[in-house]
C-alpha cells in the first residue's frame, strides 16, 4: 500500500506489493521510540498507589477496571511491532515475579524517550544501547549495596515479616485496603506454605469472588470453596471420608457401540433389575469402605444418587479436573478413574463439608483445619464483579511477592527511594566515564525521576518539589528517604515501612533496558501484507443486522 | 490507509476506542446520573412504577430497583457498574435495590464540582472510604437488637420490616396482609433456611386478599389422563411416594434389541412388557403409600391402575416441587420401586386437591418437617401477579435478613438524616480538603429523604429543613425522626414501626461507597473492537452451556407451567 502511486524503487521493488517498508532514524526508531512512548503513557498514570485505574474492554466485550499494567497492555491488543516488545518484557516481568510490569513499562518507556533526545543531539542509537548497558550493570551493582542490612534472612511464615514485605505491592493495587487484604494474604500463604519454603506454589492459594458484602466480610478458608450445591439432599457432614471418582458415578456403559440382545421373556424382565442390583453393590462397597463423601468428576447418576442417598453418602459434583486435582490435594484422597471400591489409602479426610449461603450463592466448603492441609481459600466479597476482578488481582499480585520473598527476601526502600539513590549514584558513574556514552548513561540516571515524578504526579502533588527536596536529602546521607503520599512530603521510609522487594526492582529494571535495548537496535520494519484483509469486516457488520 | 503521505503511528488495533482525562471521568458520573434518574422515581411508599417493554414484547411493570436495572440493558460501560451494585444488594440482601443506585450516582454527582476544579480523584476516594467507613459505624451503633423477644413478639418486630419493605411497592395496599404472611412464611422453613423452600404460585383471577399461605407444599394440577377423575381427591395422614421415574409402558432401554427365533415366544415377550410395568405398579401400591408422585410421566394405564386401589397419582410433577414436598414431608426421591422401604415415604396430615380460580390445586399440608411454605398468589392482571412475586421476594428476603442478624434501624430516611448530620459534625473535626468531602458525602446521603419527600409530592426542602433541626438537637432525641409520608411532615419512624433491618443500609451504603470510588478512579477507557471468531465462540460456550446444565431442564419445565 505503501508503494501504491509510487514508483517502485529499492527495496520496494523486491517485495511483494502491500509491504510496509520502514527504515532509517527517521522512519523506524523515532517512530518506534514514539510508539513505544505512547504505550508507556496509558500505563504511567496506573502507577503507584494513588494510579488510576483504566477501563479496558476487550474484545469479547468483557469490561476491566484495574490498575494492574500486566492487565492492562494484556487486554490493550497492541499492535504496533515496537511497542509489542514492551508489553513483552511486561509480561515476562509478570510471570518472573507477578508484580512490578507497570515499573518495568513505564520505565522503558521513559528510557526511550530520553534516547530520542540522544539522538536528536546527534548520538548513534549504537552509543546510547552501549551506555545504557554499561548503566544497567551499574544499577545492579548499586541496587545490590541498597539492599536492607538484614533483610536477606526472614521468617516466612512469621505474619508480620511477610505482610511488611507485601505491603508496598498490595497497596500499589489496592490504596487503602492493604492492610486488611495483606492480612488475609499473608495467613493464606503462610497455611499452605511447605516446609521448604522455595516450594512454595501459587496455585495453593485460590481466591473464591461472592458478589454482595464489602471487602471486611472477606475471609479465609482452610480448604476449597466451590461454587456449587452438594448434589444429593445431605448438606453437611462432618469429619468424614471422601472417595475421589473422576470419571463419574454412574452405571459403567461401553464406548462402543452396543446392542443388548435379548432373546427370551426371562431376560426381558430381569434386565432392568441386574443394572440396578450393579449399581447398588458398587455404593454400597464405597460406603462399606468407610468413605461418608463421594466426589464425582463427570456425571452423577439418577440411579447411583438414589442408592447413595440410601446409604447416606453426601455426593458433590466437580466438573473441574482441576479444581478435582486440587480437592485431591486438600482432602490428600487419590482420584479413581473408575467407580469401584476404594482401597483405604486412597479415601481422603476432611474435618467437614458443608453447603453454606454467602450472598444469595450457594457455595460447598470443604475444610480441613489440621494436616495435610495444603490449599487454603480466599473468600473475596465486593459489590461487583469488576471491583472483585480487581482485588483477585491484588490477591494474586500478593501471592506472588510472597513467592518471591520465599526465593529471596532481601528488600530495598520503597516509595522512590531507591530510585533516587540510584539516579545520584549512576550521575556519579557517568561522569567517570570517558567516551559518548557519558551521555547515554546519565540519561539512564535521569530516567529514574521518572518514579517519583510520575508517584508525585498521580497523588495530585508538585512533582518538581518534590524531586529536588528528594535529591536534597539524598545527597545528604538520608539514603532512605522517599515520598509519603498521604502527606506529600519527603521522609524516612523505614517510620512507614514502606518496603520493595529487591528481587522485583531487579527484574524490573532489568527486563526495562533489555526490552529498550532491543527497539533501539532496530533500524528497519518491513511488514508484510496481512493475510485476507478485507474479509474481517463483513462478517461482523452481517452480526450487528 | 492514510499511512502514505504522513506514516502514523498505530498503537492499537484499528477501531480501538481511546478516551481518557478529566472529560472522560465526567462523562462516566453524567452516564451514571443518568441511570440513576431512571429509577429515582421508584423510592419509596409513594414512588412510581416503571413499564418496560422489551424487543421481545414483553412488558413488565416494576418498582424493584435490580429488575429495571436488569431489563434497561445498559451497555455503557460505567453505567454498567450501577448495574452490578443493584444486583450485589439484590443477591445479599434482597431489597434496597433502588437506595443503593440513588446512593452510588449522588455521591458522584456531588464529587463533579471537585473534579471540574481540579481536585485529584484519589483525594476524593480516600474521603470517600473514610466516609463510608464512619457511616457504616454509625449504622452499627444505632441499629437496636431484636434478640431474645419471645416467638410472638419477633414476629410482631419482623412483620415490621417486612411491612416497611412493601409499603413501597404496588402491593403497598395491602401490606399488613401480606407481611405477616411473609414472616409466616420464613419462620416456617426455620434456621437452615433455603430460599426455594418457599414457593410462590401466581393464579390470576379473584384479588389480593384471596392469596393465601400453606403450611407446606402447593402445587398445580399436573397433566392427567383418563381414570384420574375416579381417584380420591382428599386423603388424611397418607403416606406419600415419590419417585423419578416413568410409569408407563415404553421399552426398558434404548439399546436392548430382541430377536426371535421362535414366533410362538413373540406372545411370552409381550407379556413379559406388561409384567415389568405391573410388577412396578404393584410394588408401588404395596408400599403402602396413597399418593405417588413423579417427576417423570405417569401413564394411562398406571392412573387406571391406582385409581381402581383409590390411589391418587401425579405425573410431571416439577423437580422444584418435588424436592420441596420431599424436604416438607420427610421422603426422598426414589430412583426405583424396588425395595422401598417405609423411610423413604413421606407423610403429611391432609393432602387434598382444591379449586383455587380455575385451576385446580394439589396441596399439602400440616407436614411433619415443616419445612416448607408456599404462598398462593391470587390478582388481576398477569404483571400485576409477577410483580406482587417480586414484592414478596423483596420481603422475604428482608425478613430473613432480620432473622439472622436481627438488628433494625429506623426507616423513613431517619437514618440516612442521622448518618449525615454524624458525618458533617466529624468533618468539622477535620483539617485539609477532607473536611470538603466529607461534606459532600453527607450531603449525598440526604437525598433519600429527599427523594421519599420528591416522591411522594411534598416540599422537600421544607421536610429536609425540619429533619435536619429535629437531628441537630442537643440531647439526641431527634436522632429516629424521618419522613411522615402520611401527613407531609416529620415523625419518629421507630415509633411509627417504620423499621428496616440494619444489613440492608449498611450493605447498600458499602456497595454504593464501593462503586462510586471505583468510577471516580477511572481515567481512561479503551475499547477494542469486537473480533468476530471471539463471539462465536462465546455463543457457542453459552449455549454448550445451556445444553448440558439447568437450562435444558428448565426448558421443559418452564413449557408446562405456563
Amino acid at each position: 500500500m505503501v508503494g501504491m502511486g509510487m514508483p517502485a524503487y529499492g527495496i520496494q521493488s523486491m517485495l511483494k506489493e502491500g509491504h510496509k517498508h520502514l527504515s532509517g532514524l527517521d522512519e523506524a526508531v523515532l517512530k518506534n521510540i514514539d510508539a513505544c512512548k505512547q504505550l508507556s503513557q496509558i500505563t504511567r498514570t496506573s502507577l503507584g498507589p494513588n494510579g488510576m485505574n483504566k477501563m479496558v474492554i476487550n474484545h469479547l466485550d468483557k469490561l476491566f477496571i484495574t490498575n494492574d499494567a500486566a492487565t492492562i497492555v494484556n487486554e490493550l491488543e497492541v499492535q504496533h511491532p515496537a511497542a509489542k516488545i514492551l508489553v513483552l518484557a511486561g509480561k515476562a516481568q509478570q510471570e518472573e515475579i507477578g508484580d512490578g510490569a507497570n515499573l518495568c513499562v513505564s520505565f522503558a518507556g521513559e528510557l526511550l524517550q530520553n534516547a530520542e533526545e540522544l539522538i536528536r543531539m546527534g548520538l548513534h542509537p549504537s552509543e546510547i544501547i552501549i551506555g545504557y548497558a554499561k548503566a544497567i550493570n551499574k544499577t545492579i551493582q548499586v541496587l545490590e549495596e541498597l539492599v536492607e542490612a538484614g533483610s536477606d534472612t526472614m521468617d516466612v511464615r512469621d505474619t508480620n515479616q511477610v505482610i511488611s514485605r507485601m505491603k508496598a505491592a498490595v497497596a500499589s493495587k489496592q490504596f487503602g485496603l492493604e492492610d486488611i487484604l495483606c492480612c488475609l494474604i499473608a495467613q493464606a500463604c503462610i497455611q499452605v506454605c511447605p516446609k521448604n519454603p522455595a516450594n512454595f506454589n501459587v496455585d495453593n492459594v485460590r481466591v473464591t469472588k461472592l458478589l454482595g458484602g464489602g471487602l471486611h466480610d472477606s475471609k479465609i478458608v482452610r480448604g476449597m470453596v466451590l461454587k456449587s450445591d452438594a448434589v444429593g439432599s445431605i448438606k453437611r457432614i462432618e469429619k468424614a471420608k471422601v472417595a475421589v471418582f473422576a470419571g463419574g458415578v454412574d452405571t459403567s456403559a461401553t464406548e462402543t457401540k452396543g446392542t443388548v440382545l435379548i432373546h427370551s421373556a426371562e431376560q426381558l424382565e430381569n434386565y432392568a433389575r441386574t443394572e440396578e442390583a450393579k449399581v447398588e453393590q458398587l455404593i454400597k462397597a464405597v460406603a462399606e469402605s468407610g468413605a461418608k463423601v463421594i466426589v464425582s468428576g463427570a456425571a452423577v447418576g439418577e440411579m447411583a444418587l438414589h442408592f447413595c442417598e440410601r446409604y447416606k453418602l453426601m455426593v458433590l459434583k466437580i466438573s473441574s479436573k482441576f479444581e478435582l486435582r486440587r480437592f485431591c490435594r486438600t482432602t490428600g484422597a487419590v482420584a479413581l478413574l473408575k467407580l469401584s471400591p476404594p482401597n483405604p489409602d486412597d479415601l481422603g479426610y476432611v474435618d467437614s463439608i458443608s453447603v453454606e449461603e454467602i450472598g444469595g450463592v450457594r457455595v460447598t466448603i470443604a475444610r480441613n483445619e489440621e494436616g495435610g492441609n495444603s490449599v487454603s481459600t480466599v473468600v473475596l466479597r465486593g459489590s461487583t464483579d469488576s471491583i472483585l476482578d480487581d482485588l483477585e488481582r491484588a490477591v494474586d499480585d500478593g501471592v506472588n511477592t510472597y513467592k518471591a520473598m520465599c526465593r529471596d527476601s532481601r528488600i530495598v526502600p520503597g516509595a522512590a527511594a531507591t530510585e533516587i539513590e540510584l539516579a545520584i549514584r549512576l550521575k556519579e558513574f557517568s561522569l567517570k566515564e570517558t567516551g559518548l556514552d557519558q551521555y547515554a548513561i546519565s540519561k539512564f540516571a535521569e530516567s529514574f525521576e521518572m518514579v517519583p515524578k510520575t508517584l508525585a504526579e498521580n497523588a495530585g502533588l508538585n512533582a518538581m518539589e518534590i524531586i529536588s527536596s528528594l535529591y536534597a536529602e539524598h545527597a545528604s546521607g538520608n539514603a532512605r528517604v522517599g515520598i509519603d503520599l498521604e502527606e506529600g512530603t519527603c521522609k524516612d521510609v523505614s517510620t512507614n515501612s514502606i518496603w520493595d522487594l529487591y528481587i522485583t526492582k531487579f527484574f524490573a529494571l532489568k527486563y526495562a533496558a533489555d526490552a529498550v535495548c532491543t527497539v533501539l537496535r532496530v533500524d528497519q520494519i518491513i511488514m508484510a501484507k496481512p493475510a485476507g484483509g478485507p474479509k474481517r469486516d463483513a462478517p461482523a457488520g452481517m452480526d450487528e443486522d | 490507509m492514510a499511512t502514505m503521505l504522513q506514516p502514523q503511528i498505530i498503537l492499537l488495533k484499528e477501531g480501538t476506542d481511546t478516551s481518557q482525562g478529566k472529560p472522560q471521568l465526567l462523562s462516566n458520573i453524567n452516564a451514571c446520573t443518568a441511570v440513576a434518574d431512571v429509577v429515582r422515581s421508584t423510592l419509596g411508599p409513594r414512588g412510581m412504577d416503571k413499564l418496560i417493554h422489551d424487543e421481545k414484547g414483553n412488558t413488565t411493570i416494576s418498582n424493584d430497583g435490580a429488575t429495571i436495572m436488569k431489563l434497561l440493558d445498559i451497555i455503557h460501560p460505567a453505567a454498567k457498574i450501577l448495574v452490578d451494585i443493584a444486583k450485589s444488594q439484590d443477591s445479599e440482601v434482597g431489597d434496597g435495590t433502588t437506595t443503593v443506585v440513588l446512593l452510588a450516582a449522588e455521591f458522584l454527582k456531588e464529587a463533579k464540582p471537585f473534579i471540574e476544579d481540579g481536585v485529584h480523584p484519589q483525594n476524593l476516594i480516600r474521603s470517600y472510604r473514610t466516609a463510608g467507613h464512619l457511616a457504616i459505624e454509625k449504622v452499627k451503633e444505632l441499629a437496636v437488637s431484636i434478640e431474645g423477644k419471645s416467638l410472638e413478639e419477633k414476629k410482631s418486630l419482623l412483620a415490621n420490616c417486612a411491612a416497611t419493605s412493601l409499603s413501597s411497592k404496588l402491593i403497598g395496599g395491602e401490606k399488613d396482609f401480606f407481611a405477616s404472611m411473609v414472616v409466616d412464611a420464613v419462620l416456617a422453613i426455620g434456621n437452615d433456611d433455603r430460599l426455594n423452600m418457599i414457593g410462590i404460585k401466581k393464579v390470576p383471577g379473584g384479588n389480593m386478599r384471596d392469596s393465601f399461605l400453606v403450611n407446606g407444599v402447593a402445587f398445580k394440577k399436573t397433566f392427567s389422563y383418563a381414570g384420574f377423575e375416579q381417584q380420591p381427591k382428599k386423603f388424611v395422614n397418607p403416606k406419600i411416594l415419590l419417585l423419578n421415574i416413568e410409569l408407563e409402558l415404553k421399552s426398558e432401554k434404548e439399546n436392548a434389541e430382541i430377536r426371535l427365533s421362535d414366533p410362538s415366544q413373540y406372545q411370552s415377550i409381550v407379556d413379559a412388557e406388561w409384567n415389568i410395568i405391573y410388577d412396578k405398579l404393584d410394588k408401588c401400591v404395596k408400599s403402602g403409600a396413597k399418593i405417588i408422585l413423579s417427576r417423570l410421566a405417569i401413564g394411562d394405564l398406571a392412573t387406571q391402575y391406582f385409581a381402581d386401589r383409590d390411589v391418587f397419582c401425579a405425573g410431571r410433577v416439577t423437580e422444584e416441587d418435588l424436592h420441596r414436598v420431599a424436604a416438607a414431608t420427610g421422603g426422598t426421591i426414589q430412583t426405583t420401586v424396588n425395595n422401598v422401604i417405609d423411610e423413604v415415604l413421606g407423610s403429611c396430615e391432609i393432602f387434598e386437591e382444591k379449586q383455587v380460580g380455575n385451576e385446580r390445586f394439589n396441596i399439602f399440608s400440616g407436614c411433619p418437617s415443616g419445612q416448607t411454605a408456599t404462598i398462593v398468589l391470587r390478582g388481576g392482571a398477569d404483571q400485576f401477579i409477577e410483580e406482587a412475586e417480586r414484592s414478596l421476594h423483596d420481603a422475604i428476603m428482608i425478613v430473613r435478613r432480620a432473622v439472622k442478624n436481627s438488628t433494625v434501624v429506623a426507616g423513613g430516611g431517619a437514618i440516612d438524616m442521622e448518618i449525615s448530620r454524624y458525618l458533617r459534625q466529624h468533618a468539622r473535626t477535620i483539617a485539609g480538603k477532607s473536611q470538603l468531602f466529607i461534606n459532600s458525602y453527607a450531603k449525598a446521603l440526604e437525598i433519600i429523604p429527599r427523594q421519599l419527600c420528591d416522591n411522594a409530592g411534598f416540599d422537600a426542602t421544607d421536610v429536609l429543613n425540619k429533619l435536619r433541626q429535629k437531628h441537630a438537637l442537643p440531647s439526641g432525641e431527634g436522632a429516629l425522626y424521618g419522613v411522615d409520608i402520611n401527613t407531609g411532615g416529620i415523625a419518629d419512624s421507630f415509633a411509627n414501626f417504620v423499621w428496616e433491618p440494619s444489613v440492608v443500609k449498611i450493605n447498600a451504603i458499602n456497595a454504593a461507597t464501593e462503586a462510586a470510588c471505583l468510577i471516580l478512579s477511572v481515567d481512561e477507557t479503551v475499547k477494542n473492537p469486537k473480533s468476530e471468531s471471539a463471539q462465536g465462540d462465546a455463543a457457542a460456550s453459552a449455549m454448550g452451556r445451556g445444553r448440558g446444565g439447568a437450562a435444558f431442564r428448565g426448558r421443559g419445565r418452564g413449557m408446562r407451567r405456563r
